[in-house]
C-alpha cells in the first residue's frame, strides 16, 4: 500500500494548476484597457471617500479569544473520542468519562460566564445600543 | 487496533493499471497518484461547472416558479460553455491601491483549499485517493483554509464592502467550526477511528431490518440529533443562506468579492461551489454511509448523496432568510456549541452504556 500523503500532495499540485491554467487561459483571451474611472474601488457609484485601511473596532476580539480556548480543547477531545469504546470495553464507564465530563465542565462554566459578561455579542457601539433602547 | 483495509486505495489500482507492480518506488507512486488526483480534479470540476452556470439556476427558477436558462442546448445545457468563456474572456481590473500578491493568491487560496479536502473521501468504486489514519481531521483541517482566502481577498481588495465581508466571514468561522468539529468527534465515538475508509465501514451494519429490508447502522439513523446539527452547521461552514452574511449580495455588494473579475471571479465562484460539494462529501461520508447503497454502483451513490446536500442548501437559498451577522454569533455561540456539547456528552453516554 502506497503512502497516502504522496496522493494528497499530488492532490495539492492539481489543485494549484488548475486555478493558475485557468489565469493562463483568461489572460490570453481577455483585452486590457485600464483606465481610471475602471480602476476605482466600488463604492455604489460614488467617488470614493476614504481610506478602507483605517483603525476599526474589532468587534468579536473576546470571541476570538474564547475560539483559540475552545479549538485547543476539541485537539484535546478527539484522541479521547477515538480510544474512546475500546477504553470503556477495558476500565469500564467512569474512569473514562468521568475526567472527560469534568473538562468540559470547567469549559462550559468558562463559556457562561463570558456569556454573562456579554463577550459573546456583536453590538458593541454605543450609538447602536441607545438606538436599540429606543 | 488494526486498521482493516477495506479497499485498495486509487494510486495503487492505477499502478496496477500501468503495470508498475504490487511495490511502487516514490517516483512510480507519484505518478499514479498525479493521474488519480487529475480524475478526482476532473470529477469535482464537471459537477461544479454543472452546478454553478446550470443547476443552480435550474434549482432556483423551480422554487421561484421562473423559467432559467433554456435557450442554448438541451434544456440550456450549452449555457456552461458560454458562461465560461464570457467570464474568462472578460478584462481584468485591477482597482487602485490592492495589496497585490495578497489580492492575486486569494482566488487560488479559495479554489485550490476547497478540492484539497476530496484526496481523503471514498467515492466508491475505488476512487478514494488517500487514506491517511488522520483522514477526518485532516478534511477539516483543508475545509477551513478557505476562509484565510476570504480574509485575504477582503483585506487586500482595498474597498469597504469587501472589508466588511472579510470581517464578517472571520467571525462566522469563529462562530461555526467548534460546534462543526465537535459533531464530527461525535461521530468518531462511534466508528472509533478517524480513517475515512473505517467510519464508511462502521456503517455497513444492519442497525434494524424492517420488514426483510435491512436498515444499515448510518449515523443520520443511529444520531439524527447530530445529523440536524452538522447540517446547519454546514450550511454556515460553506457560507450559504441562511448564512451567507460574508457575501450578503444585499446588504454589502458580493462581500469580499465585490471587486475580482474575469478569471479571479471564476475562481472564488468555483472555490465556493467545490466547498459545497466538500462539505456535501463530509456529510455523505459522516452520516450518509459513503457511498453506499442499494444497486447502483457507489460513485453513482455518492454523488446522488453530494448533489441532494447541493440541492438541501440551493433549497435553504430560496427558502429562508438571511440571519444577522449579531444573530449568527449568536446561534454559533449560544445555541449550536451547547447542543453541539450536550450531542457530545449523550453520545459518550450511549456509546459507554452500549459498549
Amino acid at each position: 500500500m502506497s503512502n497516502p500523503w504522496i496522493a494528497v500532495g499530488a492532490l495539492a499540485l492539481v489543485g494549484v494548476a488548475i486555478p493558475l491554467s485557468m489565469i493562463g487561459i483568461s489572460s490570453l483571451l481577455r483585452p486590457s484597457v485600464p483606465e481610471q474611472g475602471k480602476r476605482a474601488t466600488y463604492e455604489s457609484g460614488e467617488i470614493p471617500t476614504g481610506d478602507t485601511r483605517i483603525r476599526f473596532n474589532i468587534q468579536y476580539y473576546l470571541i476570538a479569544l474564547l475560539f483559540v480556548v475552545f479549538d485547543i480543547e476539541t485537539v484535546l477531545i478527539f484522541p479521547w473520542a477515538l480510544i474512546y469504546s475500546d477504553a470503556v470495553a477495558e476500565f469500564g464507564l467512569t474512569p473514562v468519562l468521568g475526567p472527560m465530563l469534568v473538562f468540559l465542565a470547567i469549559l462550559v462554566i468558562g463559556l457562561g460566564w463570558a456569556w454573562r459578561n456579554g463577550a459573546v455579542r456583536w453590538v458593541k457601539s454605543e450609538r447602536a445600543e441607545i438606538k436599540s433602547e429606543l | 487496533m488494526i486498521p482493516a483495509q477495506t479497499q485498495t486505495p486509487l494510486p495503487d489500482i492505477i499502478g496496477d493499471l500501468l503495470g508498475f507492480g504490487t511495490e511502487m518506488g516514490p517516483g512510480e507512486t507519484f505518478i499514479a497518484s498525479f493521474i488519480g488526483a487529475a480524475l478526482v480534479g476532473t470529477l469535482m470540476l464537471t459537477m461544479t461547472a454543472l452546478a454553478g452556470p446550470w443547476a443552480k439556476r435550474k434549482i432556483t427558477a423551480a422554487f421561484t416558479d421562473r423559467y432559467a436558462v433554456n435557450r442554448i442546448g438541451p434544456a440550456g445545457l450549452l449555457i456552461i460553455v458560454a458562461d465560461a468563456v464570457r467570464l474568462l474572456s472578460k478584462e481584468l481590473i485591477v482597482p487602485e491601491g490592492v495589496d497585490r500578491p495578497a489580492w492575486d493568491l486569494a482566488p487560488i487560496v479559495i479554489a485550490s483549499s476547497a478540492l484539497l479536502g476530496f484526496a481523503v473521501i471514498p467515492m466508491g468504486n475505488g476512487i478514494h485517493l488517500a487514506d491517511p489514519e488522520a483522514g477526518l481531521v485532516y478534511v477539516f483541517a483543508v475545509a477551513s483554509i478557505a476562509s484565510v482566502g476570504l480574509v485575504m481577498a477582503g483585506y487586500a481588495s482595498n474597498n469597504k464592502f469587501s472589508m466588511l465581508g472579510g470581517l464578517r466571514a472571520v467571525a462566522q468561522n469563529l462562530a461555526y467550526e467548534i460546534p462543526l468539529v465537535l459533531i464530527a468527534a461525535s461521530v468518531v465515538l462511534f466508528a472509533g477511528s478517524l480513517q475515512m475508509s473505517e467510519i464508511v465501514a462502521a456503517q455497513t451494519e444492519t442497525l434494524v431490518s424492517l420488514g426483510g429490508v435491512a436498515i444499515p447502522s448510518w449515523y443520520v439513523f443511529v444520531n439524527p440529533f447530530a445529523f440536524v446539527l452538522f447540517m446547519v452547521a454546514n450550511l454556515m461552514e460553506v457560507g450559504r443562506n441562511p448564512f451567507d452574511i460574508p457575501e450578503a449580495p444585499t446588504e454589502i455588494v458580493a462581500g469580499y468579492q465585490t471587486e475580482y473579475s474575469s478569471a479571479y471571479f471564476v475562481l472564488i465562484y468555483l472555490g465556493e461551489f467545490i466547498h459545497i460539494f466538500l462539505g456535501g462529501a463530509i456529510i455523505a461520508t459522516l452520516f450518509l454511509g459513503g457511498p453506499a447503497g442499494p444497486v447502483l454502483p457507489g460513485i453513482l451513490w455518492f454523488i446522488i448523496k453530494i448533489w441532494a446536500v447541493f440541492l438541501f442548501t440551493q433549497w435553504a437559498r430560496s427558502a429562508l432568510p438571511r440571519l444577522r451577522i449579531d444573530q449568527l454569533i449568536e446561534v454559533g455561540w449560544k445555541g449550536m456549541l451547547v447542543l453541539a456539547l450536550a450531542n457530545l456528552v449523550l453520545t459518550a453516554v450511549i456509546v459507554g452504556v452500549i459498549a
